[in-house]
């Protein structure tokens, strides 16, 4: 039977994409199939603040070449919409009206950017960071010298910060509970790191929360944000970066057990003996902290698409995290995140 | 028909050459056998040619394959001499490329309804307007004598050694179905009777399709020859209407006796006329 | 040859999803603009039903000669359909298709399962675009040509003029919605990310002073018709040719012209025939079974030494064989068949200006030799559009014939000339009567079966045609490539020669001396030059569209030298790829066999 076992794999990151080529290896002969929402193949996402430094080809991101997935046999499905799970018929609905049947399946679709339900009117009026796409009209609404203003600023923001500042932009963060996300942070080692921020040459703004955008109109992408204590800033592109929430939208109704994310065990196993979950969608059990945790960062989602991929196929393996969750001071001062790190 | 009054050869040549239808006749000898009932078909055509007034130059006799079909020699008009079978679509061409043209197709009964069998239908339906003569001998001559599409059942020919079991085709009941508008039958021995016959055919506008019955003195000694013509033949009714169409159907099932003249004929659009419809339709010159 | 922009766009649906319409629209704007275009349509060989419809279209800003082996965008509007083709589609080539189909599809039965990974996906609601913009999804078709125009931002001017003209006979309601859909698919089209990377610059350089008109190679033969003033038509309807006769149909009565359907090819033949004989500019136009019944009459042609052009466009064969599927392989047919030493003149363009061209000037060569003339294509050239440019002043000469000269008495239509023409006279010229046969005959036309008179009739029946070698205003062969001695030669006809001249180029950009010659007269076969070419090249392959060889043995018979075979016998057209494989093989022996002397 293993020949004609079909794995499906729904998310094109970095834990479906190790998943599916330990799969590969280790079953040379089933079918495996990607399902990704976007267009593209899969690419770095780390990389993608290199953007500001013109790096605009998404080729040039690329993880793995065309050939890649053909020389392994490995279907990819983009542009597919998931839209409902059901477990009992081995189903999955796919958006233009197609069902795909699996015999495993790995949930991998990973997060997506958190919007405060208070900003939810204004979404339109901010640009994500999350995918090439976005990340190039990012790029393209700054001007030479321009401003960025970030809300929130998860280590994802704070990364792009960086990069943003290294081209020559001014980054102006507006914080929130949620800044340095997804770090817990005490209030003192929240001052010492809000400092170090000031030392990476960006401006902290810290006169509360964000009450409204407005569009600056004649300017394309120019936006003016109104603080609480009703002062505003300006700048030519606005970014919120408050974490991310896990992709689960199309599992209300398969009986999977959520809390935020998919509850799994640390074999990654999901309460259906034939589905796991890996990557930022799922928390895994955690005895040390009696609790479902979400483990984040390259090292830790890979890890788990690996283990999820060898669970999948009769191998038992269990995760256990390699990163640390500590946010270091540089020697110059500077701010550093073990969520940074990838191969 | 046996003349009351003696007639003397030299005052028969001297009218011959009077009248002017030498002109239209070749001076290539006719290949047919001495009595061939081909020859009075020559003679009124090139009667009725005259009498019609046609220039020579103006006319064009079109044949295929056959004993018949080696008639355009023997005129001194222009002459095509085609293929087994396709005289009436070479003469359609013709027709079509040249309406001042009288076009006159020849052929035999092999040539027109065994081999060329197809195309008759369609130059009656098309209703071009030239004039189809068939001489109908009921035998392949040129290839001296095999079993044709109007030979009689019983018939003994070299390839039929053992008698003909195939039914004869009916010719004028064919092209009367077809809708020919002009369809007539003579007999090579009465000669007058098929000038005549030729004259109006020509005159008509449209297809014209005259039958010619013929014996073939050659390969043909028990069938259909003079004196069996001669014994059943007959002129149609004085009385026959031939305008009735149902009426020429019923004359042309008479197999028997053959009735001799015009069975039917009728005037409607030629192929000329309906190109030159199209013509206006579609704008021309425009 | 580098181009700036070379795209080849394929856009597959079922026969009622408009897919030739919307096909035919994009190259004719992209014409309008001012690109080179060359295009190829698939039809369903089912009358009824719901056949799959290709329309295929290469886009250049330089000339180019044959369709590519690949497409760099593949439109669905019927995934069952396309999903065959995906495969054709490059790595970070496009695939547009339907996100919204009208029912739920099995698995497997959606394009986007079948994407290879180097393919860019455009998952465009097609249906619902089209439903939002016109109140009815039949416009899915228009959305998608709006979508390709969007995304490549193309004019979308030239879009509307061109739906516009289209649909200048129908009512404007029709024009109205598919103005509708179409931009609503240009607006998706813009706002979508373009991730291929598939390149359409604007044309460059001077457009021509000529119009550029979209033609397929039926229409220009067409338009040759016309423009040498062609009287007479006789034809009997038959795949790939019926295009001819209907487009001629409707020209004709226009132009003074008579045409008539008649009930079988020898019909049309020997009417075509008639006329020719009667002094008209005659033509028939069929396949390769029309011709095979024809060979007979055409055969009266050569004896009765009547002026009559025979338009064949080939199939698939032999017998019924695969009638919408294109082949070479009835050269043999149209060179040698039929009975006795009856050569005759024939012609095989290479490309659709070509087509117009050897029309023409198959009347002119028709009349001056009194022979029948063939004009040889495929569905292939008989159904692809290319842009051409059409001159203002007819360039072909009007009807004329010899004229006798000695009218009157003692006149010999067959008179033994010292260049094997007689005076020809016809019907209606006093002076001139005769009567013309198929049986062997004397100067003046009377049959004779004097042997004498058979072997100076035969030879005069020969000779004669060799002067149409030198016909002015055709080229019988022309050679392309690098000029001097070269590695490889490629030596083809017809529609092949557009592959082989694109491999040509494709080769000499990988250093390979490289030259390939069109021979466009087959019949007489252009020897001389021929041979010239076949000297000045170390390797000579001849590639075409048939099993057995039939170009290259008619090459070998004439100028008795070895040739390499590239028989291709699928039905399609030769593969560019292919066919840069075998010069490369050819020159890596050439240079082993040089490197060891």
């Amino acid at each position: 039977m293993p020949s004609s076992t079909h794995h499906v794999v729904l998310g094109n990151g970095i834990a479906g994409n190790h998943a599916a080529s330990v799969i590969r290896e280790r079953e040379p002969d089933s079918r495996i199939t990607i399902v990704s929402a976007g267009a593209l193949l899969f690419y770095n996402r780390y990389d993608l603040p290199n953007v500001f430094r013109g790096r605009q080809h998404w080729v040039d991101y690329l993880v793995h070449p065309p050939e890649y997935y053909e020389s392994r046999n490995i279907t990819l499905r983009r542009k597919t919409q998931v839209t409902e799970l059901d477990t009992r018929t081995q189903t999955l609905s796919l958006a233009h009206r197609e069902t795909l049947h699996y015999d495993k399946l790995l949930i991998a679709t990973g997060g997506h950017a958190y919007i405060p339900e208070r900003l939810l009117d204004y979404t339109k009026l901010m640009l994500g960071f999350h995918n090439f796409i976005v990340a190039m009209q990012a790029q393209k609404s700054v001007r030479k010298g321009g401003t960025v203003i970030m809300l929130g600023g998860d280590v994802m923001g704070i990364d792009l910060a960086r990069t943003v500042i290294a081209t020559g932009h001014r980054v102006i963060l507006v914080l929130d509970s949620r800044t340095f996300w997804p770090h817990e942070v005490t209030p003192s080692e929240r001052v010492k790191y809000l400092q170090a921020l000031t030392n990476m040459g960006v401006e902290v703004q810290d006169s509360g929360r964000v009450e409204r955008i407005e569009m600056i109109s004649g300017t394309g992408s120019a936006r003016r944000v109104f603080l609480e204590n009703g002062e505003h800033i300006r700048g030519d592109v606005v970014m919120p970066f408050y974490g991310l929430v896990p992709t689960v939208d199309f599992l209300a109704t398969s009986g999977i057990d959520m809390e935020r994310g998919i509850l799994v065990n640390p074999q990654l196993q999901t309460v259906r003996d034939n589905i796991w979950a890996a990557g930022d969608v799922c928390q895994i059990w955690s005895a040390k902290h009696n609790a479902y945790r979400f483990f984040y960062g390259y090292r830790n989602v890979k890890a788990m698409g690996e283990v999820a991929a060898h669970n999948m196929t009769g191998k038992k393996a269990t995760f256990t995290s390699t990163v640390s969750e500590e946010l270091v001071i540089n020697r110059d001062g500077t701010l550093y995140s073990p969520y940074w790190e990838y191969d | 028909m046996i003349p009351q009054q003696p007639v003397y050869l030299e005052d028969k040549v001297d009218e011959i050459r009077q009248s002017g239808r030498l002109d239209y006749r070749s001076q290539a000898l006719p290949t047919w056998c001495p009595g061939c009932g081909y020859y009075s078909v020559t003679e009124g055509l090139a009667n009725a040619l005259n009498d019609l007034q046609i220039e020579k130059e103006n006319t064009v006799v079109v044949s295929g394959i056959g004993c018949a079909s080696r008639f355009p020699f023997f005129m001194d008009t222009y002459g095509f001499h085609t293929l087994h079978g396709r005289a009436l679509p070479v003469a359609t061409g013709i027709k079509v490329a040249n309406e001042k043209l009288t076009v006159v197709a020849i052929g035999g009964d092999g040539d027109g309804f065994a081999i060329g069998g197809g195309h008759i239908p369609h130059a009656a339906r098309r209703n071009v307007d030239i004039t189809y003569i068939l001489f109908d001998n009921g035998i392949y001559g040129l290839t001296k004598g095999q079993v044709s599409p109007t030979s009689a059942i019983g018939f003994k020919t070299s390839t039929s050694p053992f008698e003909n079991r195939d039914a004869p085709l009916n010719p004028l009941l064919m092209l009367l179905s077809y809708g020919a508008s002009w369809v007539g039958q003579t007999y090579a021995g009465w000669p007058h009777h098929l000038a005549g016959l030729v004259q109006q055919a020509l005159e008509h506008p449209g297809f014209s399709y005259l039958h010619v019955l013929s014996p073939c003195v050659t390969f043909d000694k028990t069938d259909r020859t003079y004196q069996n013509l001669d014994l059943t033949v007959r002129e149609l009714d004085s009385d026959h209407d031939s305008s009735d169409l149902a009426l020429a159907m019923q004359a042309a099932s008479d197999t028997r006796s053959p009735a001799l003249g015009l069975y039917y004929t009728s005037q409607r659009e030629t192929l000329g006329q309906a190109l030159d419809q199209v013509a206006l339709r579609a704008g021309a010159g425009g | 040859m580098a181009y700036d922009t070379d795209i080849q766009i394929s856009i597959c649906g079922s026969a009622g999803d408009g897919t030739i319409a919307v096909g035919d629209i994009f190259k004719r704007a992209m014409a309008h603009i001012g690109y080179r275009v060359i295009a190829f349509d698939q039809y369903p060989a089912e009358i009824r039903g719901f056949g799959k419809c290709i329309a295929r279209t290469r886009v250049a800003t330089s000339r180019v000669y044959s369709m590519k082996g690949y497409s760099d965008v593949l439109v669905s509007l019927n995934d069952l359909h396309a999903i065959p083709h995906v495969g054709e589609v490059r790595n970070y080539g496009a695939l547009i298709y339907d996100s919204a189909p009208m029912s739920a599809v099995a698995e497997g039965a959606h394009i986007s399962g079948h994407l290879k990974p180097g393919h860019i996906p455009y998952a465009l609601p097609m249906r619902e675009v089209s439903e939002l913009a016109t109140g009815a999804n039949r416009s899915r078709n228009f959305v998608a040509l709006g979508f390709v125009a969007g995304l490549y931002q193309l004019p979308q001017d030239a879009f509307h003029h061109a739906i516009a003209a289209k649909f200048e006979s129908k009512a404007a309601a029709v024009t109205k919605s598919a103005l509708a859909a179409f931009d609503s698919g240009f607006e998706a089209g813009a706002a979508s990310y373009q991730f291929d990377d598939v390149r359409i610059d604007a044309p460059r350089g001077r457009k021509s002073t000529h119009e550029a008109r979209m033609m397929t190679g039926n229409g220009a033969i067409v338009q040759g018709c016309l423009d040498a003033g062609i009287e007479t038509f006789f034809g009997y309807p038959i795949t790939p040719a019926t295009g001819i006769m209907e487009h001629l149909a409707v020209e004709m009565p226009r132009h003074g012209g008579r045409l008539v359907q008649t009930e079988d090819e020898i019909a049309a033949i020997s009417a075509a025939i008639g006329a020719g004989y009667a002094g008209s500019r005659a033509a028939t136009a069929t396949s390769g079974p029309g011709l095979s019944l024809m060979t007979e009459m055409m055969g009266l042609g050569v004896m009765a030494e009547v002026p009559v052009v025979i338009f064949v466009s080939q199939r698939g064969g032999p017998s019924t064989g695969l009638p919408t599927k294109t082949e070479q392989s009835d050269l043999n047919l149209a060179v040698w068949g039929g009975h006795g030493d009856a050569r005759r003149i024939v012609l095989a363009p290479t490309n659709v200006e070509g087509c117009r061209r050897c029309a023409g000037r198959a009347f002119e060569i028709a009349e001056q030799f009194q022979v029948p003339v063939i004009v040889l294509v495929d569905l292939y050239l008989s159904n692809r559009y290319e842009t051409v440019f059409l001159q203002d002043e007819n360039e072909f000469l009007p009807k004329n014939w010899k004229p006798a000269t000695t009218p009157g008495a003692g006149y010999r239509r067959y008179e033994l000339t010292t260049d094997g023409v007689s005076p020809r006279c016809i019907p209606g010229e006093a002076g001139g009567i005769h009567t013309a046969t198929g049986l062997e005959h004397d100067e003046y036309g009377n049959p004779s079966d004097n042997s004498g008179t058979h072997s100076l009739m035969t030879q005069k029946r020969h000779e004669k045609l060799q002067a149409a070698i030198k016909h002015p205003g055709i080229n019988f062969t022309k050679r392309f490539g690098d000029s001097g001695k070269v590695e490889v030669g490629l030596l083809t006809w017809g529609s092949s020669f557009g592959e082989a001249l694109e491999a040509m180029l494709l080769a000499q950009q990988e250093g390979i001396r490289c030259a390939a010659m069109k021979v466009v007269m087959l019949s007489p076969f252009p020897v001389r030059s021929v041979l010239r070419f076949y000297k000045d090249c170390q390797q000579i392959l001849v590639p075409e569209l048939n099993y057995t060889g039939q170009f290259a043995k008619l090459l070998t018979s004439e100028i008795a030298l070895p040739v390499t075979r590239i028989s291709h016998a699928t039905g399609a057209p030769l593969d560019v790829a292919n066919l840069v494989e075998a010069i490369r093989r050819a020159a890596r022996k050439h240079r082993r066999r040089h490197n060891a002397a």
